[in-house]
């Protein structure tokens, strides 16, 4: 299992790309909510960059279920090795 | 597949993010960003950031109406049974790639039927194309296996769709239809397609369908089925978000797909490719026929490159039946150029297929002008295709309209890479493209155009050229003797001397053996030049002076003549001499010495002519290359 640290700062950069008009912080408790440009559409896309940055594969039930980044990170971080 | 997805396009310029910088300064002035310069941004390898940079700047240009009036505008609908909402951004992208200023409209989720049938308009607005992309589960009825006439039940329900939101597209927004065809099914079995009511079975049948509608002009293609199977279908699909969040297909491919439908509307607009400029050597053969000659060049039967270049001929000669016109563009003397199309058997392309025919000694960029202006077509029209990557990346600076396509240098890929392009798609033909290529063959007189373009200084400077200049050696000696011996078209004199000869070369205090060696940016070329001078206290003679034809009008021949004085005038040498012997290969070089500085001594009756240059008056020349010299 991967640091949940070095994939949040993973996943910090790929949001900091996509959402290029956000400058908040990205925490384990940042959700879509604290981001306008964090759309449904962007969420999917967001999720695809993960997968292809990071290895990893989130599963169709996992998809839309986080609750918050923190969740998405240590799914991520159980996948990676 | 590839890392990229668009191996077809130039590599990304490592000045990428300036450009990027300079297009969006220019657009926070409120002035539109020219057109060459955000086409030539938006047209390379684009990696992930780039694209999503890319596609940003697509939105800033339209946002800000700020997009130069030669970006044709087109508005398409986008109307399926999955969500499109990912394809307007790459697609928008990949306009400005192919010179198109692309807007996308979505159809509400799930219009499809009152599209078709009811007189609702989901799109309100007049398109230039309604693209509908639909699944087989928006076809088809449910059809128990081998009920053949559930089959044909189902193929005649779906026909029926078509032509209903064809003849809507056409009423309601005044535009044709492009139906994506659907890609193949995954396998149960392998007698998929022997089974009435397989899915396999089923949409093999809609495509022909769809295609057939092509042909009698009811709708247009987008074939999303072949592009599926050029990606491979486990790549093209993603099962996961298909079902989390109806996407067709991948996200991964949108870019891909998006520029796949863009070369459809580029043929709509008439931006399609209708030229291609072909390079020679090592691009229609194998080897350098100047030095190689008829007998040596690789083509056809007598070697596995050869194969393939004979296979990229016929790929070419298809082209032409396409309605391409095909035109030469090489350095190299024009009688030597012609002879394979004249002699050689197992040639395919004749000389009668190309319409302008530029083998000379002068900058590809001139002559590529020159073909255009005799055929009175616009740059853009053009696909330019070079093996020689230094040739390539020097055409996309001096005309950066020309699609100078990314064919690297293995002739087995040529072919993949121009289809893949899609700078030759077209929608369905008709007997007028098929006639076209005749009649610019008719129009099209023998041109030539000798003038040079500006900056090919800085060209030069940026081509980084390192060269070294050592004394013959072991390990030079192979190399040495070959060049001798096969060098026709830049050499002076044509001696031949075998590997002893060399040697002997070697240890001759009063001979001179120099090797030439030169690196660029883009390749390191090897050894590229030879020359021998004998040496006498107060006079040198240059015996030999030959270099291959792949490096030329860089200034490698200004760089050693300058090297070679250098050491003359160490030596307290006077006066350098040397010889021009004509043979029926060497023009290029008949006035190489006049050239350089040399004076004419004497012109013989066998044609030859003996020059000298006193070591006090030469003037060196202005070069753009690295010397190291080594003793």
């Amino acid at each position: 299992m991967a640091d949940s640290q070095v994939i949040l700062d993973k996943v910090t950069e790929i949001i900091r790309e996509l959402f290029d008009e956000y400058d908040g912080p990205v925490t384990m408790t940042t959700t879509a909510d604290d981001i306008p440009q964090w759309d449904s559409l962007a969420h999917v896309r967001l999720m695809m960059m993960i997968e292809m940055e990071l290895g990893v594969q989130f599963s169709t039930s996992g998809m839309l279920g986080f609750e918050n980044l923190g969740e998405m990170v240590e799914e991520a971080a159980k996948q990676s090795t | 597949m590839t890392n990229c997805n668009f191996p077809w396009r130039p590599p990304l310029a490592k000045d990428w993010a300036e450009r990027l910088t300079e297009i969006e300064a220019t657009l926070a002035e409120e002035r539109a960003p020219d057109y060459s310069t955000v086409k030539t941004l938006a047209n390379q390898q684009l990696g992930r950031r780039e694209q999503l940079l890319v596609e940003r700047l697509a939105k800033k240009l339209k946002k800000a109406a700020l997009i130069d009036d030669a970006f044709a505008p087109m508005t398409i609908g986008l109307l399926g049974n999955r969500t499109l909402s990912y394809l307007p951004d790459p697609l928008a992208a990949a306009g400005l790639a192919r010179g198109l200023s692309i807007s996308s409209v979505e159809a509400p989720y799930d219009s499809v039927a009152s599209f078709a049938f009811s007189p609702a308009n989901c799109f309100a607005q007049s398109l230039d194309a309604v693209l509908v992309v639909l699944n087989e589960s928006a076809l088809a009825s449910k059809r128990p296996l081998l009920d053949v006439s559930a089959e044909k039940e189902a193929l005649a329900d779906a026909e029926e769709l078509f032509v209903a939101l064809a003849s809507a597209a056409k009423q309601k927004t005044g535009c044709p239809a492009i139906f994506a065809t659907l890609p193949a099914a995954l396998q149960v079995s392998s007698a998929e397609l022997a089974t009435p009511g397989s899915s396999a079975r089923f949409r093999q049948r809609i495509n022909l369908l769809l295609a057939e509608g092509a042909i009698e002009g009811k709708w247009l293609l987008w074939d999303q089925a072949a592009l599926a199977s050029r990606v491979g279908l486990e790549n093209w699909l993603d099962p996961v978000r298909y079902h989390a969040a109806k996407i067709p297909f991948s996200l991964e491919m949108c870019p891909l797909a998006a520029d796949n439908i863009a070369s459809i509307l580029a043929a709509m607009k008439g931006k399609s490719a209708r030229g291609l400029i072909l390079d020679l050597d090592n691009t229609l053969w194998g080897g350098v026929i100047g030095d190689d000659g008829l007998a040596g060049i690789k083509l056809g039967q007598n070697s596995p490159e050869g194969e393939a270049f004979v296979a990229f001929q016929n790929f070419v000669l298809g082209l032409r039946e396409r309605g391409v016109v095909l035109a030469v563009c090489s350095k190299n003397t024009d009688e030597i150029a012609r002879e394979p199309f004249r002699e050689h058997s197992e040639m395919v392309i004749k000389e009668d297929h190309i319409a302008v025919f530029q083998a000379n000694w002068s900058d590809k960029a001139t002559n590529i002008k020159s073909i255009a202006e005799t055929l009175s077509l616009g740059l853009e029209s053009f696909v330019f295709i070079d093996d020689n990557a230094a040739e390539r990346e020097r055409v996309r600076q001096e005309l950066p309209l020309v699609s100078t396509i990314e064919v690297g240098e293995d002739p087995s890929f040529y072919i993949e890479r121009i289809a893949q392009s899609g700078q030759f798609d077209h929608l369905p033909l008709n007997t007028e493209d098929i006639s076209r290529a005749e009649s610019y063959g008719g129009r099209a007189a023998a041109a030539e155009i000798r003038a040079k373009i500006g900056n090919y200084d800085d060209y030069l400077t940026t081509l980084e050229m390192r060269m070294t200049i050592s004394p013959f050696d072991d390990v030079g000696r192979a190399r040495i003797t070959q060049l001798i011996n096969k060098s026709n078209q830049f050499n002076l004199t044509t001696r031949r001397y075998g590997e002893e000869d060399v040697r002997a070369i070697e240890n001759d205090p009063d001979q001179l053996g120099w090797q030439v060696r030169l690196d660029d940016k883009f390749a390191q070329h090897g050894m590229i030049g030879v020359v021998i001078v004998r040496q006498d206290s107060k006079e040198w003679m240059i015996d030999t002076w030959l270099q291959s034809c792949r490096v030329l009008e860089r200034g490698v021949e200004q760089r050693v003549m300058d090297s070679l004085f250098e050491e003359a005038a160490k030596a307290g040498v006077e006066n350098i001499v040397a010889q021009y012997i004509p043979t029926d290969r060497n023009k290029m070089v008949s006035s190489f010495y006049s050239d350089m500085g040399f004076n004419v001594d004497s012109e013989n009756d066998d044609g030859s002519v003996d020059y000298s240059c006193s070591v006090q008056d030469y003037e060196p020349h202005r070069t753009f290359i690295d010397v190291s010299l080594e003793k």
